[in-house]
């Protein structure tokens, strides 16, 4: 029920290990290693997605705000006050756990299409916020972090594989977390939800504030990557960390991709589509603008169509046609 | 009679044109076993989800223990101890039967002391061997089982309990009402809808019959089989 097999434990340990050493096989400067960074991060952002879509089906399309309102935080504070991102980090996640409290209380009571509808607005906003609010931001023309010398302290790496063990550690905490709420009280009430959410209500559960906690959760944690994203790029603005396209339907994408409420859904998700996203960049960018997106989202449709429930179900599904097959 | 656990009066209840509870009023003793019955679409369901807080009514008081439930969330009531189960069965699909019952006994445990109830409700039951099944794999009288074995997890005071009985062939309802007679015995009231006459007469201690929203009688099951108002309502039909 809760613990794992010797087997598996195994299995984790030697995937740690690959994980930890992955870097050595990457040129340390090289474009390959900064993919991968973006890969992990991705794969933290779509855990964080997770815990509200995945445990309790409500499916947000506004995690950008919270992932915006990290990036800020944490580069102004360090701009304007000479804080450390670390601590700025964990500024963030207060801003990012407050603004999801906000934006749960009106829309918490929505389920489905509106749910999504409504998240997805509330992204735009902050959006339209962080272009106009000029003087607190930049406005569009973006903000830089401010170089210095390279330092654990200030979360700035000289190689780029430092960045790639942070990110790691940072998919680890976030998968720990989304596990740990998985098993708990909290994650039975949210099963609970997402299955029937008047049987739950009837049966003792306050679903309205158990889905507010999730939320809560989830935007703090998204928050504190939005920081680790700002220290990675040094260089960033309104429509890309509020993005709908590059951000919100981006971490909603992986972990539907990769299968959504599974603790490995978002990471499989994310080491797909993440390179293939790349890798259609530079084929077909040359072609014609446009093109790469193009054949990005038909890839994606067709992932999509062949399983919906993700990569997560395509191995059962396999045993399930071997073993048809060896019956035969 | 004894004070009331549950006191209902003067409920209304309307969905757009109809007037689905209109005036209902009536009160159950600790210890009792009340039957609810009507023909369909009498409001017996709408009445049992606008106790526990599903539906807010228009008009009227709920009391339970001396404390007002109108305007709570059924969480609340549930807190309070009061449970129904659902007459299409809700269970959570994709978890398994005991994840279900389990879920019941959140509300006043941990995790561990919950399961541990759980297996004593779904024992109780009669259905501890299907524990690990998915949900989703069960038969419909199995299903109204789980229902209840997780109603009884969230260890209530007063259990409504819509049609439980359904589904159920003889034998399989001669040991229902057993477990119902003993759960009494332990302290549990119980307001049963069940359209089965040979059940309801030989377990309830009174019967309550609603018709187009409204109480048409109440008393002992002798005495309403004697009703006039009720044979022509609702017996005169079900008996032929
Ligand atoms: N959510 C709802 N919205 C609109 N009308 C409803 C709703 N729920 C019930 N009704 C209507 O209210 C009336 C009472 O329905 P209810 O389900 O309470 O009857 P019932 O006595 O439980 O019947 P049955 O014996 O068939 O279960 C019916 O006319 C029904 O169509
Ligand atoms: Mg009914």
């Amino acid at each position: 029920m809760s613990g794992l097999s010797p087997r598996q434990w195994t299995g984790l340990a030697l995937l740690a290990a690959l994980a930890i050493a992955l870097p050595f096989a990457f040129e340390p400067r090289g474009y390959g290693i900064r993919i991968l960074c973006l890969a992990l991060l991705f794969a933290a952002m779509a855990q964080a997605w997770n815990i509200v879509a995945g445990l309790a089906n409500q499916i947000s399309l506004g995690h950008a705000a919270f992932f915006g309102i990290g990036a800020y935080t944490s580069t102004l504070l360090l701009i304007h006050f000479g804080i450390t991102p670390w601590l700025g980090m964990f500024a963030a996640a207060i801003l990012g756990g407050a603004a999801a409290l906000l934006i749960s209380l009106p829309t918490m009571r929505l389920r489905g299409h509106y749910f999504a509808l409504a998240t997805l607005a509330f992204g735009e906003v902050m959006r339209v916020i962080g272009n106009s609010w000029g003087g607190l931001t930049g406005g569009p023309v973006g903000i830089s972090v401010p170089f210095a010398q390279p330092s654990l302290a200030l979360m700035q790496f000289r190689e780029t594989r430092s960045s790639y063990w942070l990110m790691l550690a940072a998919l680890v905490v976030v998968t720990l977390v989304f596990v740990a709420i998985k098993r708990s009280r909290l994650g039975y009430r949210l099963r609970a939800i997402k299955e029937n959410a008047d049987a739950a209500e009837v049966i003792g559960v306050d679903t309205t504030r158990t889905k507010i906690i999730a939320a809560v959760i989830s935007g703090a944690l998204t928050a504190a990557l939005g920081t680790l994203y700002a220290q990675f790029q040094f260089f960033f603005d309104p429509d890309t960390v509020f993005g709908v396209a590059s951000v919100s339907v981006r971490m909603a994408m992986i972990a539907i991709v990769g299968g959504i409420g599974t603790a490995a859904g978002p990471i499989l998700g994310a080491l797909f589509v993440i390179p293939l996203e790349e890798f259609a960049n530079q084929v077909f960018s040359a072609q014609a603008a446009g093109l790469s997106q193009l054949v990005f989202g038909l890839l994606l449709i067709l992932v999509i169509l062949i399983e919906p429930r993700g990569f997560m179900a395509i191995g059962p599904r396999l045993q399930r046609l071997l073993r048809k097959g060896d019956r035969r | 009679m004894t004070a009331a656990l549950l006191e209902v009066s003067g409920v209304g209840k309307r969905f757009g044109g109809l007037q689905a509870l209109s005036d209902v009023s009536l009160s159950v003793a600790a210890g009792e076993i009340v039957g609810l019955i009507g023909p369909n679409g009498a409001g017996k369901t709408t009445l049992f989800s606008t106790l526990v807080g599903l539906h807010r009514p228009e008009s009227g008081s709920i009391w339970l223990g001396g404390r007002d439930l109108v305007g709570l969330k059924p969480h609340r009531i549930a807190a309070a101890g009061m449970v129904k189960t659902f007459q299409n069965v809700a269970l959570f699909l994709d978890s398994s039967v005991l994840d279900n019952v389990l879920t019941g006994g959140l509300m006043r445990h941990s995790i561990p002391a919950a399961r541990d109830l759980a297996r004593r409700c779904l024992e109780r039951v009669g259905i501890d061997s299907i524990a690990d099944k998915l949900a989703r794999d069960l038969s419909f009288p199995e299903r109204a089982r789980v229902e209840v074995a997780r109603a009884l997890c969230t260890e209530p005071r007063i259990l409504l309990l819509d049609e439980a009985m359904a589904a159920l062939n003889h034998a399989e309802m001669d040991a229902f009402m057993a477990l119902l007679r003993q759960l009494r015995e332990e302290g549990l009231t119980l307001v049963v809808v069940e359209h089965h006459m040979r059940a309801i007469m030989a377990l309830c201690d009174r019967l309550v019959v609603l018709n187009f929203g409204q109480m048409i009688a109440t008393g002992t099951p002798e005495q309403i089989a004697r009703d006039p108002a009720v044979v022509e309502a609702y017996l005169g039909r079900s008996a032929a």
